[in-house]
């Protein structure tokens, strides 16, 4: 394994460097930050309004056989703190087109008890005026309907607008903060181990195809050359997956304060030890499934051929991925489908990331999962060995399955022979 | 140093590919390995490599088993191939650092390789902006980075223009000087005849024939005589009627005023020179025909070049 240091390296900055890698990087990274931003942008489009008629009033018609002047103004104002409320006593044409002519941002016409006509310029989706409204007029309502019993205004406000405080203790997982970064974790888990088993795969049949792996493996034994791939164009991977991790968490970090709801803020942040799992389960699916993906990929002669030969693996990912997108949707992350698959090896590294991450599992279950992961790994790994050393100097029709698993044996039956020999 | 091949054995599944195969390979000198498409020749090559492990046999240098971390061996495959988008002095070193040269020595290296080919220029460009001759050029340079001890070169010659043939001559010329050992493959026989002393010819996997191709000419009956004249017709005519009792053929070449006498056994070769000096005929040259390399390969390779 002298050389081995030299071809991770020599794939890595191959990665790294290459043009469509550091496209796709610089465009995640930008819309990273550019969607960090995005719930502030958003939230205050939402109240266009409230911008553009900061010095605007809001005008308010209510004859005082219904409430009082002072009542009125009370409760609006407490409603609407940024904005001055004028007890209009316009003709109601009048309000309409100064309302029409911006001169007042909306208008409210008390017409009960607990009437009212709403009147404004553009009736927006994002509008919450009316709530603010209905709810100064019932404070009013409240308070004028218990003055007969001898509450004061201000008591009757202190019931109306009584507030109840709660906290949550959460004795297992609490999945309403877990259960969005779990989800872009477990998607980016799927993404990355894919995308980089692609890069593998590629890299493998273009040193076919122009025949370089004619001379490279003359130069390093093909375990060197399979382990030296997959480790360099994994930590390719692992640069740009960290990367999209230290931007999101830091762009996030930047925004949370001013931008974004704490309540928006809390479902998308990540937890560290969420991201660390995300990492050991990037780290052992990612192997194992470029190990597979690398060796099926040293049997294909030209690219047309390496879709055939991995699409195998990849449908089993994308059937993995898929029912545990759907096993999620009942909730219930014990679900026994979810279990098994955590503990099987190709399924494991998303299923246990997501039991891990949003159930109170007990830490050697964890563990487990992992070690069956680390052991499948070095099987699958000696195996792909096997295949890639008699893949790579293998040109013509891609093999069918059946000589695939006659070559692993043929390179068994060979290193035992060798073994044996004094 | 004195590279061995011992009894090489090698089957894939039921397929037997070598068969007790044996030749060795001396410092300073050439060795022609040649066979028909097929004849086992790159297995031989991969498994002096180290690509392929053989079923028995054993790959010696100076009669121990070679240890391909300590001897430089410089591999020039049959089927070309770089990383055509990579920068060519990028691809160079790194190839030469896998050969087990430092970062700095297989820099060295490229810079004096690229200067011998007369490539510098091309160094910071990538190997597909090259011609194909010029890309040739280039994977020469690398087999020869780790300056090796051993050098394969399987078919050197395809694909270069006179001038750059001559180059390659040379450059394996002076590595042969220098004191390399060179297994040279391939199916242009002027070339094995000018850099080879001995040759191996496989035949299904089997050594046909091995040794020095002046022996091997000489293990062929020396009875076809060829005669140089101007008056090559009259020439013929003159030894129908006087040898044939020792002649297996007479054939005329007017096109190259000679005439081809194959003796029936090759110590007549005295009477035929006394039945010569008796006629008027004016004869420029008496010689022995050799057998070419072409003849060779295709008497002991089976079916033709």
């Amino acid at each position: 394994m002298k050389n081995i240091g030299k071809i991770i390296q020599f794939e890595y900055l191959n990665c790294v460097r290459n043009k469509a890698f550091i496209i796709i990087t610089a465009a995640i990274l930008l819309l990273i930050i550019a969607s960090s931003f995005l719930p502030g942008v958003i939230m205050s489009l939402a109240s266009p309004e409230t911008e553009k008629t900061d010095n605007q009033e809001i005008a308010v018609i209510c004859s005082d056989s219904l409430y009082g002047g002072e009542l009125v103004s009370r409760e609006f104002c407490r409603c609407f703190p940024e904005t001055a409320v004028v007890l209009s006593k316009e003709d109601i044409e009048t309000v309409k087109s100064k309302v029409n002519d911006s001169k007042y941002r909306f208008a409210a016409e008390i017409t009960g008890a607990l009437e009212y006509t709403y009147i404004t310029k553009n009736n927006s989706i994002y509008d919450t005026n009316m709530q603010n409204c209905a709810q100064a007029i019932k404070a009013m309502y409240v308070s004028t309907f218990l003055e007969p019993y001898g509450i004061k205004a201000d008591q009757a406000d202190a019931l109306v607008y009584a507030d109840v405080q709660n906290r949550v203790l959460t004795t297992g997982t609490d999945q309403t903060v877990n259960y969005l970064p779990t989800y872009i974790l477990m998607c980016m888990l799927f993404v990355s181990i894919t995308s980089y088993g692609q890069i593998v795969a590629q890299s493998v049949v273009s040193e076919k195809n122009t025949r370089a792996m004619e001379l490279l493996i003359t130069c390093a034994r093909p375990t060197e050359l399979m382990f030296g791939k997959v480790i360099g164009s994994g930590l390719a991977g692992f640069t740009q997956l960290a990367l999209i991790l230290t931007v999101s968490v830091g762009s996030l970090k930047l925004v949370s304060s001013s931008a974004i709801p704490t309540e928006i803020y809390k479902l998308i942040s990540i937890e560290p030890g969420s991201a660390i799992l995300a990492v050991l389960f990037f780290i052992l699916g990612y192997f194992m499934y470029a190990f597979l993906i690398g060796a099926l990929a040293s049997c294909a002669s030209k690219s047309e051929d390496l879709s055939n030969l991995i699409s195998p693996v990849m449908m089993l990912m994308v059937i993995v991925y898929m029912v545990l997108i759907f096993m999620c949707v009942s909730e219930n992350y014990d679900n026994p489908v979810i279990v098994i698959m955590s503990y099987l090896p190709l399924s494991s590294p998303m299923a246990m990331f997501i039991r891990a991450t949003l159930t109170d599992i007990e830490p050697w279950k964890i563990i487990l999962s992992a070690a069956v992961q680390i052991i499948s790994t070095i099987i699958i790994g000696i195996a792909a060995a096997g295949i890639y050393r008699a893949g790579v100097l293998m040109y013509g029709t891609a093999p069918k399955p059946s000589e695939i698993f006659r070559i692993i044996l043929r390179d068994l039956k060979e290193k035992s022979k060798r073994k044996a020999k004094p | 140093m004195n590279f061995e091949v011992q009894n090489l054995t090698k089957s894939f599944g039921e397929k037997e590919v070598l068969r007790d195969v044996s030749f060795s390979a001396q410092s300073g000198k050439a060795l022609g390995l040649l066979g028909r498409n097929g004849a086992g020749k790159t297995t031989t090559i991969r498994i002096i490599m180290g690509v392929f492990y053989p079923d028995s046999g054993s790959v010696l240098t100076d009669g121990k088993p070679i240890d391909r971390n300590t001897i430089r061996i410089g591999y020039l495959p049959e089927e070309r191939g770089l990383y055509p988008k990579k920068k060519i002095e990028e691809q160079l070193i790194y190839f030469g650092r896998l050969r087990g040269l430092s970062k700095k020595l297989a820099a060295e290296n490229t810079a004096r390789w690229l200067r011998r080919m007369d490539m510098s220029q091309y160094a910071g460009k990538p190997l597909e902006t090259l011609s194909k001759g010029n890309q040739q050029k280039i994977q020469l340079a690398a087999a020869l980075l780790c300056d090796p001890q051993l050098i394969i070169l399987d078919e050197p010659f395809s694909g270069l223009d006179p001038v750059n043939a001559g180059l390659l001559r040379d450059v394996i010329k002076e590595m042969i000087d220098g004191g390399a050992a060179v297994i040279f493959s391939s199916h242009q026989m002027n070339y094995i005849e000018e850099f080879c002393d001995d040759i191996v010819i496989l035949n299904s996997g089997k050594i046909a024939v091995s040794g020095s191709i002046k022996e091997i000419r000489r293990s062929y009956p020396r009875n076809n005589i060829v005669l140089s004249s101007t008056q090559s017709a009259e020439l013929a005519k003159y030894l129908i009627r006087s040898i044939s009792d020792i002649a297996e053929s007479i054939m005329p070449d007017e096109k190259n005023d000679t005439v081809t006498v194959r003796l029936k056994n090759e110590h007549d070769k005295a009477r035929l020179i006394s039945e010569l000096g008796r006629c008027s005929i004016d004869i420029d040259s008496f010689a022995v025909s050799e057998p070419t390399l072409g003849d060779i390969f295709v008497r002991y390779a089976g079916g033709s070049v």
